[in-house]
């Protein structure tokens, strides 16, 4: 299957900027020149330089050591909400095509009730009233995305219920169990990963949005969404300054859409081969 | 906001998908209409379940704050009393909803106005903005893709499609910043914060409203284009598109009348689906430019744990996004030919 | 929707959004003399409900008080055309100005002063009560004298009558509806409001009846909420608003994009209050740490741009009552503030404290001091809560239940009344309250019977500021002056020590 996807260009270099990203994601901290959080107060609002690579905040912190020391949290952030997202959309998904009619319908309904929520504003609002720390702001994003795996999961499911093969293994005397490990498992797993690597973006781009409006985050903890707010703040002093965060943000954003569709472009070839 | 749907699969049109595609007469439609109004009552509760449950959740009282600094524990019990905090939840829900639908929000714990009246004067801030964005995402989102679906394969649609892939990367509030940037600092024709009522002043109204909306309907835009050039590059491969070129059908007759409509399904889909994440993701731009819509509203509200306030902006919004999602239903149900006779 | 009619809307669109681009605000004669400020709404509209002391910017748009303050501090005749104390100190009386209405047509007599104070210490949820503590009644004396009959000797009362005490609200109206005033002023201010959305925008029009109105050339004043810090100078610069504060880093930003900028003496001081309640500063060794542990030149160098002036009290050092023998003290010490901490027994990194904050506080603020305590050893987390919400009010300033929390005083009109503020049993911004130290609250007591214009006056203040900075774990940081950008149609800003008005302000 990888060896599929690296095929289409745009996934071997998604492919690279992720490798970067779960490297400073796992590595981050300790590949930083400088504490993250010391402040040098002689040198406040530095442009990039030889010292400090990507210059220094308004409090005389080492921007580049901040963004490597941010992208542990800003990373796990994502998949954490995705990790909530998944387990709160792909069991339902399946149960909802194999347990009864009762069942699906107020499954379907529940989906469709949280997919008419106004997104950010109920993020915000759970966030806020639950104790707004990090934890809370993820967990609320997770279940808003929970409808994007539950609908694909589902999608999935239903293609293959009543397909013939199952039928014949039900016939040659499978478990219902072992139909749902074998045959479903395979069957849904490439959509939910599509939909995983796509919402894994989309998190990213939310928390950041989050992090802009002080939800979420609490200070001197750095966030890449933290420090481009905070660059953006900045941008008269260091007109450059939000260039490294935005870029990280989109650079990895983009890698895990075009992953995302070239999952989805190889998954189609496949079925028609 | 960014891509939270997936470029739609066929099965992901907003609720009720199975009865869209059955219309064929008036009679069908008042049927699908009906049908859909029945699914749609109990979504509408269970959403509003959801936002009262998210107050109860809290844990906030609003017992404490209105009994003042110097309360007993004996006043504050009295007050919880009064406002039915000691009964079950199922009943507090069945009391507000009852409340809700008779137009009654409560009243905020905050100042003491009432949730509706706050709401009111938020509501024409929040709808210009919304508004104004997807009429711009409609357009530029249409226009983009057509382009891109028509010259497939070309620079332009190379150029699109990358567009497209960068701005539905970018977390919106960078958009808003560059605009602001761009149209309030470097050129200054436009303010960057404030809200002038249309009736007031309709030109300063628009002046006010566009940075906003534009920076909120890229995300739009970009969805768009990308769903409606898929459709068409699929659509105008299909065999009925060589037999009407055969037939001498000239190329825009084909391309408007017969492909547009089919590939503009999924492309609907998508915009319903971007309803929330309109009406929702005005929060940040009322943020940044400073206009207190309803979004900031809700933002504000919870922060300081004004529940009755929260709750009451996510109802209006869910009733915004149920009706938006009803109107494309009923729009993909008359325009789906294709899908039609498919089934 | 058709594809036609798609292509019309896109061109209406485009058209319209040209128009919009090159028409921009269109030159209406009303338009001239407007000016559109933004700041904080109050926490009520109504003097006597309103909490905090920054109120008394907007509450003075809608409300003219019984005195006011020249830009030196000084008392000056506003409402009152005058006032006498008895010869015992007893009685005081303010003369009223002749043929003085409010808004709603209600004469502004001694009968409706006499009302709002009673108001202010009858009504259930008055915040002036403690305010007018020395009052023990008042009693008209002829439709123009309102005499005051006081219960203890209180020369600060003209002071005090400058701001929001002495905010004179319409009885009329209040007693109408009391809940609507804090929605609605109606008082004989400067303006008149005409529009108000809460937590939005309050519009005002020009109140021809103000005592004062000749020197009113502002027609018409939009008050809008602070805009998001980040975008103030674009808000400015694009003309969506005239007047705002800005912070002080941002100052050479405003000047390079041709705002004009007006600095002003201000009592603006910042602080780190501390709870002696609470652990571990129910330790006075560990607070007296805290205070050697504060590098206040580093804060005004890396947070002011040199603009502020590091004071240990609450008061910048300009002000008549701040204390020249306090201002060495308690400087700079790290290794004295690990010694505190070690005969406390707090090993370094052992002892974690949580500081609330508010996203309002001077950017980078919280996160230096956070900095500076662990220097000595103290480690910290910070916690977050909004500002002007319920939820400040009632944590911070009602429930005290920080331990340590990140404020500031923008000041009041009598010194006494801010020391309370920040010192006494009642005052919101003590965190240790209703604790208030005894020597204190005795000094305090001196310092109102003493006349103002008595030689021992300024001794006597300035030993109460004394007592208190001691005595009070409260650590006082600096002092920033008022920053205030506009665009350049407006000038002749009018900032006094506690306020900014509108006396003598122009537009082009």
């Amino acid at each position: 299957m990888i060896r599929q996807l690296l095929r289409y260009p745009s996934a071997r270099a998604a492919f690279v900027i992720l490798a970067v990203v779960a490297v400073l994601a796992v590595f981050g901290p300790f590949l930083a020149p400088h504490d993250p959080l010391a402040q040098d107060g002689s040198a406040l609002l530095q442009p990039p330089g030889t010292r400090y690579w990507l210059g220094t905040d308004a409090l005389g912190r080492d921007v580049f050591s901040r963004l490597l020391a941010g992208s542990t949290v800003s990373v796990l952030a994502s998949l954490l909400s995705v990790s909530i997202g998944l387990v709160l959309g792909v069991v339902p998904g399946l149960l909802s095509v194999f347990l009864g009619r009762r069942f699906e319908w107020i499954n379907l309904r529940v989906i469709d009730a949280l997919m008419m929520l106004p997104f950010l504003v109920f993020a915000i609002a759970m966030t806020a009233m639950l104790g707004n720390g990090l934890v809370q702001a993820m967990f609320a994003v997770g279940i808003l995305i929970t409808p994007a795996f539950f609908r694909v999961t589902r999608a999935a499911a239903l293609s293959i219920a009543n397909a013939e093969y199952i039928e014949a293994a039900r016939l040659m005397g499978a478990s219902t169990s072992a139909i749902l490990r074998r045959h479903v498992v395979a069957k849904v797993l490439p959509p939910v990963a599509v939909a995983a690597a796509s919402m894994t973006g989309a998190c990213l781009s939310i928390v950041a949005s989050l992090t802009f409006l002080g939800i979420g985050v609490v200070p001197p903890d750095p966030t890449w969404g933290g420090l481009l707010a905070t660059d953006l703040a900045n941008l008269y002093d260091r007109p450059f300054g939000p260039v490294a965060p935005a870029l990280l943000i989109v650079a990895t954003v983009w890698a895990l859409n075009a992953l995302a569709d070239a999952l989805r472009d190889s998954g189609r070839k496949e079925t028609a081969a | 906001m960014t891509t939270i749907s997936e470029p739609a699969p066929p099965q992901a049109a907003p609720i009720v998908t199975g009865r869209t595609i059955r219309l064929r007469h008036g009679k069908a439609l008042l049927r699908h209409v009906g049908g859909t109004l029945g699914i749609t009552l109990p979504v509408f509760f269970i959403a509003t379940l959801i936002t009262f449950l998210l107050g109860v959740v809290s844990g906030l009282d609003p017992a404490a704050g209105i009994a003042g600094d110097a309360a007993s524990p004996e006043t504050v019990a009295r007050i919880r009393t009064d406002l039915g905090l000691d009964q079950p939840v199922v009943f507090q829900y069945l009391h507000w909803i009852g409340g809700v639908l008779r137009g009654d929000l409560g009243t905020s714990w905050f100042n003491g106005v009432p949730a509706s009246e706050l709401i009111l004067q938020r509501l024409p801030i929040s709808l210009s903005i919304a508004g104004v964005a997807l009429l711009v995402g409609v357009v530029f989102g249409l226009g983009l893709g057509l382009v891109a679906g028509v010259r497939h394969g070309g620079r332009l649609d190379r150029a699109i499609t990358l567009f497209a892939a960068l701005v539905s990367s970018l977390p919106p509030f960078v958009v808003a910043f560059v605009l602001i940037l761009i149209f309030s600092l470097w050129l200054g024709w436009l303010p960057s914060s404030g809200y002038v009522p249309f009736a007031d002043d309709p030109i300063g109204w628009l002046a006010a409203v566009s940075i906003p909306a534009v920076a909120l309907s890229v995300d739009v835009i970009a969805d768009l284009a990308r769903q409606l050039r898929t459709g068409l590059v699929v659509a105008l491969s299909e065999n009925y598109v060589t037999g009407a070129v055969v037939r001498g059908l000239s190329r825009r007759r084909i391309l408007f009348v017969h492909v547009l409509r089919n590939a503009s399904g999924p492309a609907l889909t998508v915009l319903a689906l971007k309803v929330p994440m309109l009406i929702g993701g005005a929060v940040v731009t009322e943020a940044i430019f400073n206009m207190p819509g309803m979004g900031k509203l809700a933002a504000d509200s919870a922060l300081r744990g004004d529940v009755p306030v929260v709750q009451g902006t996510l109802v209006v919004s869910i009733l915004l996004i149920l009706a938006c999602n009803l109107c494309v239903n009923i729009l993909l149900g008359v325009l789906q030919p294709a899908a039609r006779r498919r089934s | 929707m058709k594809a036609r009619s798609l292509a019309g809307w896109a061109v209406l669109l485009a058209a319209a959004l040209a128009t919009a681009g090159c028409g921009g605000s269109g030159d209406k004669a009303a338009e001239k003399a407007r000016v559109r400020w933004a700041f904080m709404l109050p926490t009520s509209w109504d003097p006597v409900t309103s909490r905090t002391g920054a109120d008394i910017n907007t509450v003075s748009l809608a409300y003219a008080s019984l005195t006011r303050l020249d830009k030196d501090g000084n008392v000056q005749p506003a409402l009152a055309q005058s006032w006498t104390y008895s010869p015992d100190g007893r009685t005081l009386t303010f003369q009223l100005r002749d043929k003085l209405k409010f808004t709603d047509g209600t004469p502004l007599d001694a009968a409706a002063v006499k009302a709002f104070f009673e108001r202010g210490k009858t009504q259930k949820d008055s915040f002036l009560r403690p305010e007018i503590e020395s009052i023990a009644s008042f009693d008209t004396d002829g439709p123009l004298r309102v005499v005051f009959h006081l219960s203890r000797l209180d020369y600060q009362l003209p002071y005090v009558m400058a701001g929001r005490v002495g905010a004179i609200a319409s009885p009329t109206a209040a007693a109408k509806d009391k809940a609507k005033l804090a929605l609605w002023p109606v008082g004989a201010g400067p303006f008149k409001m005409v529009e108000f959305v809460p937590e939005s925008h309050a519009y005002f029009v020009k109140n021809p009846d103000y005592w004062d109105a000749a020197n009113i050339h502002v027609e018409r004043l939009e008050l809008t909420t602070l805009s998001e810090p980040t975008t103030t100078i674009a808000s400015l610069v694009s003309g969506a608003i005239d007047v705002a504060s800005i912070g002080p880093k941002r100052v050479e930003e405003a000047r390079a994009r041709k705002l004009t900028v007006t600095t002003a003496p201000s009592l603006n001081a910042s602080d780190l209050m501390i709870n002696r309640n609470k652990p571990p500063f129910d330790d006075p060794r560990v607070a007296e740490a805290v205070r050697y542990a504060i590098d206040r030149g580093e804060l005004v160098k890396t947070l002011t741009a040199g603009l502020g002036t590091p004071t240990n009290q609450p008061f910048p050092p300009h002000y008549f009552a701040f204390d020249p023998q306090t201002r060495d003290k308690w400087a700079y010490d790290p290794a004295r503030a690990k010694a505190l901490l070690a005969q406390a027994g707090h090993a370094p990194g052992s002892l974690t404290v949580e500081i609330v904050i508010n996203p309002l506080i001077n950017e980078g603020l919280p996160e230096l001091l956070q900095a500076q305590l662990g220097r000595v050893g103290i480690k910290s987390r910070l916690r977050i809560v909004p500002p002007g919400s319920s939820s400040w009010q009632s944590e911070v300033y009602i429930a005290k239940r920080p331990a340590t929390a990140v404020d500031g005083t923008v000041g009041r009109e009598s010194p006494v009344q801010n020391l309370l503020a920040v010192y006494g049993p009642q005052g919101i911004m003590n965190l240790s309250g209703p604790y208030a130290p005894p020597a204190f609250l005795k000094a305090i007591d001196e310092v109102r019977a003493t006349p103002i214009d008595a030689p021992q006056y300024k001794e006597r203040l300035q030993r109460a500021t004394r007592l208190g900075a001691e005595q009070s774990p409260s650590v006082w940081l600096f002092s920033t002056p008022f920053i205030v950008a506009t665009r350049s149609r407006v000038k002749h800003l009018n900032i006094v020590p506690s306020q900014i008005r509108w006396e003598g302000v122009t537009v082009e």
